[in-house]
């Protein structure tokens, strides 16, 4: 076969320059520790890549997240552990004030501490978090959410603490598909109260004289004491023939309970699902009401309780009277006392949700970083040794070309 | 005496046999250069009585070793060798510039949403803010550097293709010349041939088959015409025609091949008809890889923009203003071709679903005949007509949801165009040069949404109400913000709405958990409410801590908003990523193929004709025998002359 002397060069240097781009191609997945350097290296891979890189980044997004999460809760529950320690206290206070050998003095003194444990839930309601935002406003973070006094709420029944705040529930995104709710609003925590037992409140006329009491009652069926509508209930007494009747109206005057009263013996009213006890001797014109249980706050409970604790008023009325309070406000405070159980529990379920999400995440974390070592690490031994043998190849094809090329016939003439 | 001749005619002989063999030594590595060996033949004999006596030798021609067939095997490998090389150059800087896990477009895009997530985590943290602002501008800076790049490329092939129709002008106009040449050297003779002329020319044909591919054809007069593309003459004889690289008419931006007739007249040379070489090289590049990935690129930039602004407008800022744009983007690109004489123009606008339905591909729209516009999609040359009374009902009807409508694009139409004329919109060339952040202020990122829920403690059931949300597109309902009271009856199935807006509807039939929507607001009130109960959504006044937008701006990035709702914009990244990476890889192995099938032909080719220096020495001595020999045999036929000459002292 013929050959021209070019052929022999330009395939040296050819043959050369290819294994010198393959040892390049070499060094530079060595060097960068990836098997993709380029695109081209493996099209789909790449792009693969990118998912995975995208899908793992979004995953420590969502770990931050719940750290985030376990914090704030971390913080609402610290204060919700003090607002149980403080009600704690308060309903110590209150079982206390209901013993009657209490002289007037002491009860003032109680009141004075009740002041005191109404500044502390004034002050756990409006807590803030580390940058400044309130934790129980909702959305407004910025808006201090509780304003009030004590006198302010005993200069009327009417009037409760004002909360500025809105129902807005803070919330995180912690996986693809879950928000984390990360706070309660203050309505939720210190507002949205059951009052009484739950289902109805019972209370004495403000005329009364007797020393007649109601009790708090229960409720047999919620279902039916929710579906009637003629509510509040109406107790009034009366002497037929020498015996003391009570009488139970509703709000249309319709009868629903009568007969002899007996003290401490339970009225029912047939059919209204509730029952409660009337005690001592309550005079001919006194009335007690028995009403649906509505909304109120823990501060209008305290301030009710401390109002009652202030009173001067004296005489047989007035004890009954302050017992009727005073166990009232007992089991307004063992609502309050539940609400806030609820809340925590609630706060630690979320906790756990938190927990378990993290643990996922970490998990997630493990196999999207294992996909994206798949996808595009270099597998450095089978590396090292292409590199050997392309070396090898090129140091082979350096010798032969200068082998080759000194072949001359001018050399011998 | 014919001793001397005949000794003389040997010396002859191997003068031009060694001349020859110097030539080829010296022309070793001359590119294009083909081997000469001479032919060399006996005289005619002289018929004596003892027979024919020959005569010495005589040298007819010097001819070069060349094998046409060989020769065009060469040319039409290289032509392809050159246009994937070219090809390869120009597409490895997308490759390049897209791979780099740190400078392309993934880590800023997730870096945004990161900006995004700790707004959600804590929205009224003006920190947090500025992050998600700086976080954005990243991002557009990403996006701006990466589209700076690929139209430096392009201003690079547009600069190239006119420094290639240059060079193809001129080594056309010296083919001509050498034409010329070789008539004059008299190449009709055909026993006598030109060899180093013709070595030259076909060197050149070479070279301008390197810049683009060309067919040749003999003529008898020893010239070679050349033709490209679909039979375009660049020389015929001794004349050549020159090409030159103008804007497009349709596209001012596009470098295009126009050919220069003799008459003055430009002709504009097809795209698709100019191939191989360098410069079909650069035009394929150009059309199937960097008009899509500039294209891909800015419609990932153009949805993000379109589906961010479209959230963030649901949205309330930390002052309590509803949230403008996010990011803006400039429209779609829409030229009027420069040979169109109406003036009429055409705006070019996105639809409120072009984030889902834009393609990467340029369009051309044509108005083809009265009140008929036909719009062509130029990467799959599927088209549209629209017919109607004037020009503009017929492109309204051209825009018809029917139509063309599923092009995320609104085309309005100003003056009235004349029959024949056409428009080149590209809908996202433009998009990732020009976004930018439209916030400048850390307070106007709208993390909230602008209505909250609420239900008063006087409520008795055990009703709850959702958060809400704010229902897209955007603008949202102008009673958003509206004060709206829901009451319920007794028995509490049914509820009566009640607020500016909502029509005041009553007796609405309750279903626990089902959506409830007025006024541009979704909400659930679930549970089970009691008589009386209200349920109020208004205004969201001073919700700072509210993240319910920044929530919803943040589900954006794994969103399928793109490509019909099947893509994020992680995913149309990744498959521009993708697109360009499997082309190069093409490319590349393509490269290889053609490159050993050129290697092999050049081999094949030079096998033939090549120098081989080895061979030369051989020559070199063989001929210096020959001269030495034949010198001898002067040297004997003057030593007998000289006897004869004794004889007579």
């Amino acid at each position: 076969m013929r050959i021209s002397t070019n052929m022999i060069f330009d395939a040296g240097v050819s043959s050369i320059n290819q294994q010198t781009a393959a040892t390049l191609k070499l060094y530079q997945q060595l060097s960068t520790g990836r098997r993709i350097v380029t695109p081209a290296d493996d099209p789909v891979g790449a792009a693969q890549a990118l998912q995975a890189q995208q899908s793992k980044d979004i995953n420590t997004q969502f770990a931050t997240n719940l750290d985030n999460a376990n914090s704030a809760l971390g913080l609402e529950d610290t204060q919700l552990s003090t607002l149980n320690d403080v009600l704690g206290r308060i309903q110590q206070l209150t079982v206390q004030a209901g013993n009657s050998t209490l002289t007037k003095t002491d009860r003032s003194a109680i009141a004075v501490e009740l002041r005191a444990r109404f500044s502390d839930l004034v002050g756990i309601a409006n807590a803030t978090d580390g940058t400044g935002q309130y934790l129980f406003s909702g959305y407004k973070g910025s808006t201090q959410p509780f304003s009030g006094s004590v006198d302010g709420l005993l200069a009327a029944a009417a009037n409760d603490i004002s909360y500025l705040g809105d129902d807005g529930q803070r919330t995180l995104a912690v996986s693809p598909s879950t928000q984390l709710a990360i706070s309660d609003s203050g309505t939720d925590v210190f507002m949205r109260v059951a009052a009484g037992n739950g289902y109805f409140t019972t209370d004495y006329a403000g005329g009364n004289t007797g020393s007649g009491t109601i009790s708090t009652g229960t409720v047999t069926d919620p279902v039916a004491w929710s579906n009637y509508a003629n509510k509040p209930l109406t107790v009034s007494f009366s002497v037929v023939a020498g015996v003391t009747n009570y009488t139970v109206t509703d709000s249309a005057a319709t009868v629903v309970a009568t007969g002899a009263y007996v003290p401490d013996q339970a009225i029912t009213p047939a059919g209204l699902g509730i029952s409660f006890t009337l005690s001592g001797t309550p005079a001919l014109t006194d009335t007690f009401t028995v009403a649906a249980s509505s909304s109120q706050s823990v501060f209008r409970t305290l301030a009710d309780l401390i109002g009652t604790l202030e009173s001067t008023t004296t005489g047989t009325a007035a004890n009954a009277k302050y017992q009727v309070d005073i166990a009232n406000a007992l089991v307004n405070l063992g609502q309050a006392n539940d609400n806030i159980r609820r809340v925590r529990a609630a706060v630690g379920s979320r906790f756990s949700e938190a927990t378990s999400l993290q643990s996922l995440n970490g998990d997630l974390d493990l196999q999207y970083a294992q996909t994206l070592s798949t996808l595009q690490d270099l597998d450095y031994a089978k590396a090292i040794s292409d590199l050997t043998k392309k070396q090898t190849q090129l140091e082979a094809a350096q010798k032969s070309f200068s082998a080759v090329s000194k072949l001359s016939l001018f050399n011998y003439i | 005496m014919s001793t001397l001749s005949i000794g003389i005619t040997g010396l002859n002989a191997a003068m031009v046999g060694l001349t020859t063999t110097s030539h080829n030594i010296a022309n070793q590595s001359t590119p294009g250069y083909n081997r000469q060996v001479i032919v060399q033949a006996s005289n005619f004999p002289v018929q004596t009585g003892a027979g024919f006596l020959g005569q010495g030798t005589n040298v007819e021609t010097v001819k070069r070793v060349y094998d046409q067939f060989l020769s065009k095997q060469v040319l039409s490998a290289q032509t392809s060798t050159s246009e994937m090389d070219s090809y390869l150059q120009q597409i490895n800087q997308i490759n390049s510039i897209l791979a780099d896990s740190t400078s392309g477009l993934s880590p800023a895009l997730t870096g945004f949403f990161d900006g995004v997530q700790t707004v959600a985590a804590n929205p009224s943290s003006i920190p947090s803010r500025q992050s998600m602002l700086s976080a954005a501008q990243s991002l557009t800076v990403r996006f701006q550097a990466l589209n700076q790049r690929m139209s430096e490329i392009r201003d690079g092939v547009n600069s190239q293709i006119t420094s290639e129709v240059a060079s193809i002008s001129n080594l056309a106009s010296q083919i001509a010349d050498i034409n010329q040449r070789i008539i004059i050297a008299g190449a009709g003779n055909q026993t006598q041939q030109p060899n180093d002329l013709l070595d030259q020319r076909d060197q050149m044909i070479a070279d301008l088959n390197k810049e683009v591919r060309v067919t040749t054809v003999n003529q008898s007069d020893g010239t070679i015409s050349v033709f490209f593309g679909s039979g375009q003459p660049l020389v015929v004889g001794a004349d050549s025609f020159s090409l030159n690289a103008v804007a497009a008419t349709d596209d001012p931006e596009r470098m295009i091949v126009v050919m220069q007739a003799p008459g003055g007249t430009t002709v504009q040379v097809p795209e698709s008809q100019v191939t191989g070489g360098t410069l079909g090289g650069l035009l394929s590049f150009r059309s199937e890889s960097l008009d899509p990935a500039q294209n891909s690129l800015g419609r990932v930039a153009i949805a993000l923009a379109q589906t961010v602004n479209n959230q963030h407008r649901l949205g309330q800022d930390l002052t309590g203003a509803l949230g403008g744009d996010f990011f803006s983007v400039s429209g779609p690109r829409a030229y009027a071709n420069s040979l169109n004489t109406s003036g009429a123009s055409i705006a070019a606008g996105f639809s409120a679903t072009a984030a889902a339905d834009l393609t990467t591909s340029d369009y051309a729209l044509a108005y083809t005949a009265a009140n008929t516009f036909v719009l062509t999609r130029l990467s799959d040359n599927t088209s549209w007509t629209g017919t109607g009374a004037t020009p503009a009902a017929a492109l309204a009807d051209l825009m018809t949801p029917a139509k063309a409508g599923g092009q995320g694009l609104t085309l309005t139409l100003t003056g009235a165009p004349n029959v024949g004329e056409s428009f080149k919109i590209e809908p996202t060339r433009a998009g990732a040069g020009s976004i930018a952040v439209a916030v400048s202020d850390a307070r106007n990122i709208a993390a909230a949404a602008p209505m909250r829920t609420a239900a008063p403690l006087a409520n008795t059931g055990t009703g709850k109400i959702s958060a809400g949300s704010v229902n897209g597109p955007a603008p949202p309902n102008a009673n958003l913000q509206q004060t709206v009271t829901i009451t319920f009856n007794n028995p509490p199935t049914t509820f009566n709405v009640n607020g500016v807006g909502t029509g005041n509807p009553a007796n609405v039939p309750y279903t626990a958990g089902a959506n409830i929507t007025y006024n541009g607001w979704t909400m659930q009130i679930s549970g089970s409410p009691a008589a009386g109960d209200v349920f109020t959504v208004s205004t969201n006044t001073s919700g700072v801590a509210d993240n319910r937008n920044a929530v919803a701006l943040a589900a954006l990035q794994t969103a399928n908003t793109m490509v019909g709702g099947t893509a994020s914009y992680q995913a149309a990244y990744s498959q521009l990523v993708s697109e360009v990476g499997n082309k190069t890889r093409q490319v590349q192995s393509v490269g290889q193929a053609q490159q050993a099938l050129a290697d092999a032909a050049v081999a094949e080719q030079q096998k033939t004709s090549g120098v081989n220096l080895d061979e030369e020495a051989a020559n070199l001595l063989r001929y210096q025998q020959a001269y030495q020999a034949s010198a001898k045999v002067i040297d004997i036929s003057a030593k007998l002359f000289d006897t004869l000459l004794t004889l007579g002292q």
